[in-house]
């Protein structure tokens, strides 16, 4: 399937600038290098499907995309979720194009071949009379999706069918992902994820929810000039930023200067919830979860979350925003956004917290608006011929470098990864970007 | 159907396309009242069976007066960067449709949008098209928008920001 279009020499080079703080800018938007990635990368890694809570009943179904690949995630009549490509086995048509809904079976409207819960071919128009009855049927139910599992109500699922399996993947993250789903005794999704299409390329939005809290300052600008957001140019720095394992990411954003005042616990969580907290949660997590405003990261490929704190007309709330860079091409992404909130938050922490979200996030958001314009601007850019140059004679590089060999890990941070004492670094870009390269030379 | 009202609603909603689409946004937020419900549901695609396929539990906008006031201020910031250098915006109002009559000064209006927007050097334009439901008022003679709800057609939506009133 895949073609020799990179050349060992190239990715030797890409390697040693790398070794530099360096990238070269051209991997961005490369339409060999995304021939590369969706086999070497997106077939292999665990992909987000959906939250637990969007599949509340047996029947259950919603649709939804591994890059290119059509899945139907349905929840049985035993509660199990599955996930199979949502493409009738006879001839190939979608089976299912609603976004979501309840069945029993799914029929095909193209010959009639019908299907369970299960993904069992149950019903053929005309069956033995056409097929004889030498056909059998369990040859042709719907394909599964190689491994399909669930961490904290999150479903993934993998095309590889020899991939590690996803706590294994998830390593380091499962620490965290307990703070931010498991706090309280799970999430729930409202309504939809929201879904829109910006011309930009995955690597460089995945990038900067991994370890970009250096670009609120200015891609956000207008909020701090609203006073929306803290005049102190550092604020989004205080804290640490965990490097993990398998490309993994996240910013432990305290937003606490020194001699400023202290913020509430917990990201001003109502007190009531505090026992919740307590009960679910290690003291080391506890500890960490106290401190923080912002949680920010992502889970590698192509998954990234925010969980921060926001004041509206007075009120401090949190949220926990999940959203998925699927790619449409080099430099393409559909983003799907899902606002989730503590199942046992009281109902108007909820809906002021969905205003929160609506206001600074998603599509209309006063923050997002101005991160689509810029991420299309770098994917704009990286098309040119001196972009584009892979043996670099423009130098165009990438500047990564920011506390490269210079900023050393905090051995007293309780969580898993390596904690540095900052933000403003970039560390996970770096790490990031070496597993990009690992996985795309594999063989 | 009273056409001199009909003729009054219908300069009212090219007026006010002509406010969003000239950039005048405070002149804009005059013509909305102060406890107005501004909202954009998410469209999902559903089997007819499973019902609505308009999803009022997520939207795109779920505004008030307060935070509508806040997003044109922060167009009025020097670094709202996806509205600076201002995109070109046509806003296109058609079909409109007055529901129901009941009071002098209460009418609820059906309209379809069709807005186009020009960004930077991009040859290529972004559109959104869809259905507009409003309740408008009549106060100290001039009409304002109470409630509005835009329903968009597309349930993934082809352009990269909503930085648009719509």
């Amino acid at each position: 399937m895949y073609r020799q279009t990179i050349e060992k020499q190239t990715i030797q080079e890409i390697k040693e600038k790398m070794e530099q703080g360096l990238l070269p800018q051209w991997i961005l938007t490369d339409p060999s290098i995304y021939e590369r990635e969706q086999e070497k990368i997106f077939a292999r890694t665990w992909q987000f499907l959906a939250h637990d809570s969007e599949l509340p009943e047996p029947g259950s179904y919603v649709t939804r995309w591994i890059v290119d690949d059509p899945i139907l995630v349905v929840r049985t009549n035993d509660g199990e979720i599955k996930a199979f490509l949502n493409s009738c086995p006879h001839r190939g048509t979608m089976l299912c194009t609603a976004d979501f809904g309840k069945k029993k079976s799914f029929l095909c409207p193209y010959h009639g071949w019908s299907f369970n819960l299960n993904g069992d071919l149950i019903g053929v128009v005309a069956g033995d009379k056409v097929y004889g009855e030498e056909m059998k049927k369990d040859d042709w139910g719907l394909r599964p999706i190689a491994q399909v599992a669930a961490y904290q109500g999150m479903i993934f699922a993998t095309l590889d069918p020899d991939a590690s399996s996803l706590e294994e993947y998830l390593g380091g993250m499962k620490w965290y992902l307990d703070i931010l789903l498991g706090r309280s005794g799970g999430m729930e999704v409202r309504g939809l994820p929201q879904r829109w299409v910006v011309n930009t390329n995955w690597k460089l939005v995945l990038e900067n929810f991994s370890g970009d809290p250096y670009h609120v300052q200015s891609t956000h600008r207008s909020t701090v000039e609203l006073g929306i957001s803290p005049k102190d140019p550092l604020y989004a720095g205080y804290g640490h930023q965990v490097v993990l394992e398998n490309g993994h990411g996240i910013n432990v954003i305290t937003a606490q200067g020194q001699g400023r005042p202290e913020r509430p616990p917990y990201q001003g969580l109502p007190e009531e919830m505090w026992p919740l907290f307590e009960s679910n949660l290690s003291k080391e997590q506890l500890r960490v979860f106290a401190k923080t405003t912002v949680f920010v990261g992502s889970i590698y490929p192509t998954l990234s979350f925010n969980s921060p704190v926001h004041g509206s007309e007075g009120h401090l709330h949190n949220y926990l925003n999940f959203r998925v860079w699927r790619p449409l091409g080099p430099d393409k992404i559909e983003i799907w956004s899902w606002f989730m909130i503590d199942k046992a938050a009281p109902d108007d922490y909820k809906e002021d917290a969905y205003k929160g979200y609506i206001s600074s996030f998603g599509p209309s958001g006063t923050l997002e608006q101005d991160d689509t314009e810029i991420w299309t601007r770098v994917a704009q850019t990286s098309k040119g011929y001196m972009a584009r140059n892979k043996v670099l004679s423009y130098n165009n590089l990438l500047n990564y470098l920011m506390g490269f060999e210079r900023v050393l890990p905090d051995e007293n941070f309780p969580g898993p990864g390596i904690a540095y004492p900052t933000c403003y670094l970039d560390a996970i870009h770096r790490a990031t970007h070496e597993h990009w390269l690992e996985l795309i030379s594999r063989d | 159907m009273n056409t001199g009202l009909y003729y009054e609603i219908t300069q009212f909603y090219y007026r006010e396309a002509y406010l969003l689409d000239a950039r005048k946004f405070e002149e804009w937020l005059e013509i909305l009242t102060d406890d107005i419900r501004y909202r954009m549901p998410l469209r999902a695609t559903r089997e007819k069976k499973d019902g609505s396929n308009i999803v009022e539990a997520m939207t795109f906008f779920e505004e008030t007066k307060t935070s509508l006031t806040t997003r044109v201020k922060r167009l009025g910031t020097s670094s709202a960067w996806a509205e600076d250098p201002a995109p070109r915006t046509r806003h296109f109002i058609t079909n409109i449709l007055l529901e129901t009559v009941s009071e002098d000064d209460k009418l609820t209006v059906r309209s379809h949008f069709l807005f186009k927007r020009s960004r930077a050097q991009d040859v290529g334009t972004e559109e959104l098209f869809g259905e507009r439901l409003d309740v408008l008022q009549k106060s100290g003679g001039t009409w304002k928008i109470a409630s509005r709800t835009i329903y968009p057609d597309q349930t993934v939506l082809s352009v990269m920001n909503l930085s648009m009133f719509l």
